[in-house]
């Protein structure tokens, strides 16, 4: 990403940060709170991308068998594990202004707290295994077995069963219930957020090229 | 100045705090690139 690019998705998030709590108007009942949902939403939508990434470089390793790969996944999952734990931290901030405690045990929040065992899991699997290989491949299998749970606990349980999280921004009907203020601070978020993650990523990547070429010279 | 303010205020600065940090990371990784090539140079010389 060149400087341009940087500094203009530091605007544009400044931007909408500025939006957020200054233009966008606020939802009945949730008061200044509302301007949680700019920060929440973008955190829970890049967990999903993170670990689907995570979940497509596994099965290119598992094909390639090229370590470079699974490091990939690892960093993918890296980066989703910090994003899920600020999507729960976010709710949690919600959840104690709209429901009184900050944790309610309430399905999405079950289904969120799983999901970061499981992520977690996938970490202390690779770091008690030594031999690279060997890690590669289990972490890769686990990394698929692990994707498979996400659309399940995320889209799934808190719908099966009932919840006090307020409905999804499209809500069954396929309809959006936004305010056209709210949807544009939302939507300008999502965008900034998804390339924020982009150039994380890219560095991750970088920093893995850099990191093989060290390790094939000492060889 | 009401609290709100406040908040957004303390937000940028975390923001542009996290911005810093990634520019402090991107010339790093840079300069490490950089050490690499010349490394790399000389072991060919």
């Amino acid at each position: 990403m060149t400087k341009i690019w940087q500094f203009a998705l530091f605007l544009w998030l400044t931007v909408v940060i500025i939006l957020a709590f200054l233009w966008a108007p606020l939802a009945e009942g949730l008061g200044e709170y509302t301007r949680i949902i700019y920060f929440h939403v973008p955190a829970a939508w890049l967990t999903v991308l993170s670990f689907l990434l995570g979940a497509i470089y596994s099965i290119i390793y598992i094909k390639k068998r090229e370590i470079k790969f699974d490091l990939y996944a690892e960093s993918a999952s890296q980066i989703g594990l910090v994003f899920c734990l600020l999507a729960t931290v976010t709710g949690s901030i919600w959840a104690k202004v709209s429901w009184g405690s900050f944790w309610n045990w309430d399905p999405r929040e079950t289904s969120i707290f799983i999901l970061l065992l499981i992520y977690a899991a996938y970490f202390a699997l690779r770091s008690a295994i030594e031999q690279e290989e060997r890690k590669a491949a289990l972490a890769a299998v686990y990394s698929l077995f692990a994707f498979v749970s996400v659309p399940f606990f995320v889209f799934i349980v808190p719908r099966i069963y009932s919840s006090l999280h307020p409905d999804p921004i499209v809500n069954p009907e396929g309809r959006i219930n936004m305010d056209s203020k709210m949807l544009t601070t939302f939507i300008s978020s999502l965008f900034g957020f998804t390339l924020f993650f982009i150039w994380i990523f890219k560095r991750k990547i970088d920093l893995i090229g850099l990191k093989l070429n060290l390790k094939k010279m000492e060889l | 100045m009401g609290p709100i303010y406040i908040v957004l205020i303390i937000i940028i600065i975390i923001w542009a705090g996290i911005f810093g940090y990634m520019l402090h990371l991107d010339k790093e990784i840079k300069k490490l690139r950089k050490h690499f090539d010349q490394v790399k140079k000389k072991g060919r010389n």
